[in-house]
C-alpha cells in the first residue's frame, strides 16, 4: 500500500509547498512593486520638459490666483511645468521632513520664512544664495525685507512668494450698531480697549457674548499675539536672535493689557485657532480681526461691509507683524531642477507674475514698481501702503527654534494665562526661561 | 551460541546511519511545510514588527533627525527624559486616561452584554448601533465628535447649552473638559467590541445553572455575582488585558480632537511620541519614549493577566 500511494503523496505535497512558495514569491515581490514610481524630475518627461511638483499652503481663497500665476508661467515656455499640491500647513510641516528624507518629497517647498531656519538646520533645503547672484532674475526690484526673511546662518534659504503686514478688518455695520464711527476704527490700543465694551455684546446676560470686540487666536494661527509684545517695546525674543524678552518688564506689561482685554472684559473669545477666528469675522460675530490679506477674497463673498485699517499701534510702537512665505529646494537638488526652478522663481518675482498674483489674491507685491499695475484689486495697494511697509515687522526672523519656541512655549502659556490657570506674571517668566534654553541649544 | 546473544539487550538495536537519516525524512517534513506555510506571516511581522521595533532602539540611543546621519550618543537620550516635565506631564496623563478609561469600558461593556442578552424588540439594531464604532476609523469618529461639541455650530454644545451647561472656549479647548471629551470618545469607540466579547461568554453560560439558583432563591444580583461574573472571568481578563493595552496607547482620537492642547493637558505619551518625532524633528529622543512606553506597557500587561488569571475560574 505504502507504494501504491506513495507518489501521490508525495505530489500532493510538492503542490503544497510549491503553491507556498509561490504564494511567498508573489508576496515579496507586490512589496518590493509598490515602492512607489521614482519622481522623474530630470528631463524624464517624454516631451523633455521638466516638472516640478511645488507644496503649499495657501488653501484659502488666495489659492486659485497662485494656480493661475503657475499656470501662466507653464503656458510662457516649453521646458518646465509647475504643479502645484496644496495643503494645509501644518500637514505641510509635518509631511515635508520625512517626505524630503524619504526621497518622495516635492521640488519646490514654501513655507513660512520664520519656520525655515529650523528645517534648514536639519540640513533639509538648498542654498539659493546663487539665484540672487543672478542679475537676469532681477532680485533688486524686491523688498528687502521679503530677501531677508529667509535667511539662516549667513545662507539664505528661500526666495520670496509673498510679503505681507498683517491689518485690522473692521466691520462697519457692527460699528454703526454699537454706535461707533464706522469710518474712524481704533488707532491706539487705549482707543481700541474703550471701545471693547461697546463692541462686545452679551444681549441675554448669560455670560457668553453673542458678539465680540475681536478675533485673537491662541493656536494654530500666523502669530498676532506675540507680535502685540512690540507695542510696549517688549518682544519674545531680541533682533538678534541670541536673548529671550519673554519675561521683561515690558513684555509683562503687554500681556497683562491683552491677556487682562480678553479674559476679563471678554474681548475676544479664548481657544480660538486661526481659522476659528477667520470664520467668526466672516459670520458677522467679531467686530475686528487682525489678519493677511489672504481672507479678502472670502469676506468679500460673504458681502461684509469691511474696512481695512493698521492694527492699533500699542503705547511705544507701532510694529506691525509681517508675514513672509518663502520658496526653498531640498538639499540634494541636482542642477537641472535647480535651474528650472530658478526660472520659476524668477517668473513668480517678474513684474507679470506678481501683476496676477496681487490682482488675484490681495497681497501687496513683492515688488514696488508693479503697484500702479495692480488695478483689479484694491486691496494690493492697501496691504503694501508705505507707511505700513514702513511699520512692518516680522517675527522671529532667523531663529531656528522659532516653531517651537512659538508652538510649544508661547502659545500654551498664553492659553494657561486666558484660562486663569495662573496670573501673567507668575507663567510668562517661567517660559522665558524655557526661550532661553531653546535658544542656547 | 554465546552468551552474548542468548542475553536480551535492554536497548533497543541502533539501526545502521544510513536508516537513520530517512527515518528523520517525515518529520522534518512536516516541519519544513509548516515553517512554509508560516513564512509570509512571520515575514511580515519581522518586517514590519521585529525590524522597526529593534531600528527604533538602536535609534534610542542616537540623535537621529531624518535627514542627517544618526549619531550615537548613548544613553543621554534615557536621561533627558527622567529629568523631562514634558514626559511626566505626558506619562501622568497616560496614567489617568488608563485609570478611568479602562474601567468605565470594561463595567459599560458587560452591563450592555448583560442588557442585550435578553431578547426585546430592535435588539439587533442596539447591539449593531453599540458596536459600529468599533468598526469605524478613530480619525474619523473623532473628527465627527470634534463637529458635535464645537461650540458655536456643534449640537452637543447647543443642547447642552439649552440647560444651561456652557463653556465659552468650547469643550475641546476649556482645560476641565478636554480630557474627559477625549476619554467619552475613547470608551464609546471600543465598548461595542468588549460588549461582543462578553456577549459570547454570557451565552455559554449553561442556563441551568440560573435555573438551579433561581431554585435557591437567589435575588438577579446575587445571580450576576455568583454565576455570571465567575463563569465570566476568562473573558473579563481577555478585555482588561486588551483595554488597558489600548488606553495606554491613545493617540487618534487626542490628534484630532485636541492636539494634546490645551496647554499639554491631553498629551499622552504617544502623543508626546509623536510630537517630539515630528514636530521637533527628535527622532532619537522619541525612540526613547516610545521604548519606555513599551516596557510600562509589558510590565503593567504582565502584572494584570498575572493578577487576573489567579482569579479566573473554570468550570
Amino acid at each position: 500500500m505504502k507504494t501504491q500511494h506513495a507518489p501521490h503523496r508525495r505530489s500532493r505535497h510538492a503542490i503544497r509547498v510549491a503553491t507556498a512558495g509561490a504564494g511567498i514569491l508573489a508576496l515579496a515581490l507586490t512589496a518590493c512593486a509598490g515602492q512607489g514610481t521614482p519622481r522623474d524630475t530630470d528631463g524624464g518627461g517624454p516631451d523633455g520638459k521638466i516638472s516640478l511638483t511645488f507644496w503649499n499652503g495657501f488653501t484659502g481663497p488666495d489659492g486659485p490666483a497662485l494656480e493661475k500665476v503657475i499656470a501662466d508661467f507653464n503656458a510662457s515656455q516649453d521646458d518646465v511645468e509647475v504643479k502645484a499640491e496644496i495643503m494645509p500647513w501644518d500637514t505641510l510641516y509635518q509631511k515635508v521632513l520625512t517626505a524630503v528624507a524619504g526621497n518622495d518629497g516635492p521640488d519646490i517647498i514654501a513655507m513660512s520664512a520664520a519656520r525655515m531656519p529650523q528645517f534648514a538646520r536639519q540640513g533639509m533645503f538648498l542654498p539659493v544664495d546663487d539665484y540672487y547672484d543672478d542679475p537676469d532674475h532681477d532680485s533688486a526690484a524686491l523688498a528687502e525685507a521679503a530677501i531677508g526673511a529667509s535667511v539662516f546662518d549667513g545662507k539664505n534659504y528661500g526666495v520670496p512668494v509673498n510679503y505681507t503686514p498683517m491689518m485690522m478688518y473692521y466691520n462697519k455695520d457692527l460699528f454703526e450698531a454699537a454706535g461707533l464711527d464706522p469710518e474712524a476704527p481704533p488707532t491706539t490700543w487705549d482707543e481700541f480697549a474703550a471701545m471693547v465694551p461697546k463692541l462686545t455684546v452679551d444681549e441675554n446676560g448669560d455670560g457668553k457674548p453673542e458678539q465680540y470686540a475681536t478675533a485673537l487666536g491662541d493656536h494654530e494661527t500666523v502669530p498676532v499675539f506675540p507680535a502685540l509684545l512690540w507695542g510696549t517695546g517688549g518682544g519674545v525674543v531680541s533682533d538678534d536672535g541670541t536673548t529671550s524678552m519673554l519675561g521683561d518688564a515690558a513684555s509683562l506689561d503687554a500681556l497683562n493689557f491683552w491677556v487682562d482685554l480678553v479674559k476679563d472684559k471678554k474681548a475676544s473669545p479664548i481657544g480660538l485657532s486661526g481659522a476659528d477666528a477667520d470664520k467668526l469675522f466672516l459670520t458677522g460675530k467679531a467686530a475686528t480681526e487682525i489678519v493677511g490679506p489672504w481672507m479678502t477674497t472670502g469676506f468679500d463673498e460673504a458681502g461684509l461691509n469691511f474696512g481695512i485699517a493698521p492694527p492699533p499701534a500699542g503705547p511705544n510702537s507701532d510694529a506691525v507683524l509681517a508675514d513672509v512665505v518663502s520658496m526653498g529646494l531640498p538639499a540634494g537638488t541636482d542642477d537641472a531642477t535647480k535651474e528650472a526652478a530658478y526660472s520659476f522663481f524668477a517668473y513668480w518675482n517678474s513684474q507679470e507674475g506678481q501683476t496676477t498674483w496681487a490682482d488675484g489674491s490681495g497681497f501687496p507685491p513683492n515688488r514696488a514698481d508693479v503697484a500702479d499695475k495692480v488695478t483689479a484689486s484694491p486691496y494690493p495697494a492697501i496691504f503694501g501702503a508705505a507707511d505700513v511697509a514702513a511699520r512692518a515687522k516680522i517675527l522671529l526672523a532667523g531663529v531656528a527654534a522659532g516653531g517651537t519656541i512659538t508652538e510649544t512655549i508661547f502659545w500654551p502659556s498664553l492659553q494657561k494665562a486666558l484660562n486663569g490657570d495662573g496670573t501673567v506674571d507668575s507663567i510668562f517668566p517661567a517660559a522665558s526661561e524655557q526661550v532661553q534654553a531653546e535658544l542656547d541649544k | 551460541m554465546t552468551v552474548t546473544e542468548l542475553t536480551p539487550s535492554t536497548a533497543p538495536p541502533r539501526p545502521p546511519v544510513a536508516a537513520r537519516r530517512r527515518a528523520r525524512g517525515p518529520a522534518s517534513r512536516r516541519q519544513l511545510t509548516a515553517w512554509l506555510f508560516l513564512a509570509p506571516a512571520l515575514i511580515v511581522l519581522v518586517a514590519f514588527t521585529l525590524y522597526p521595533m529593534a531600528q527604533a532602539v538602536y535609534l534610542s540611543l542616537t540623535n537621529y533627525n531624518l535627514i542627517a546621519a544618526a549619531e550615537w550618543i548613548g544613553l543621554d537620550n534615557y536621561a533627558e527624559l527622567v529629568s523631562d516635565p514634558a514626559f511626566w506631564n505626558a506619562f501622568w496623563n497616560t496614567v489617568l486616561y488608563a485609570v478611568v478609561v479602562t474601567p468605565v469600558t470594561v463595567v459599560l461593556a458587560l452591563a450592555f452584554a448583560v442588557m442585550l442578552n435578553q431578547a426585546f424588540f430592535g435588539r439587533t439594531f442596539v447591539r449593531t448601533a453599540i458596536f459600529l464604532p468599533f468598526i469605524v476609523s478613530l480619525g474619523i469618529i473623532a473628527i465627527a465628535w470634534s463637529f458635535l461639541l464645537d461650540p458655536n455650530i456643534g449640537l452637543l454644545s447647543y443642547w447642552l447649552g439649552q440647560i444651561g451647561i456652557v463653556t465659552e472656549q468650547g469643550w475641546l479647548s476649556d482645560p476641565r473638559f478636554a480630557m474627559p471629551a477625549v476619554m467619552m470618545v475613547g470608551v464609546w469607540k471600543f465598548v461595542g467590541f468588549y460588549m461582543v466579547i462578553y456577549l459570547a461568554g454570557l451565552q455559554s453560560i449553561p442556563s441551568e445553572l440560573y435555573e438551579a439558583a433561581k431554585i435557591d432563591g437567589t435575588t438577579p444580583w446575587q445571580r450576576f455575582r455568583h454565576v455570571t461574573l465567575p463563569l465570566l472571568s476568562n473573558q473579563t481578563l481577555l478585555v482588561s488585558v486588551l483595554a488597558l493595552i489600548a488606553t495606554l496607547q491613545a493617540f487618534d482620537q487626542i490628534y484630532v480632537m485636541t492636539r494634546g492642547g490645551p496647554y499639554f493637558k491631553t498629551e499622552t505619551l504617544v502623543m508626546l511620541i509623536y510630537r517630539e518625532g515630528f514636530q521637533e524633528l527628535r527622532f532619537g529622543y522619541a525612540s526613547a519614549i516610545s521604548f519606555v512606553l513599551l516596557i510600562f506597557v509589558f510590565a503593567l500587561s504582565m502584572i494584570q493577566y498575572g493578577w487576573l488569571r489567579r482569579r479566573a475560574v473554570t468550570y
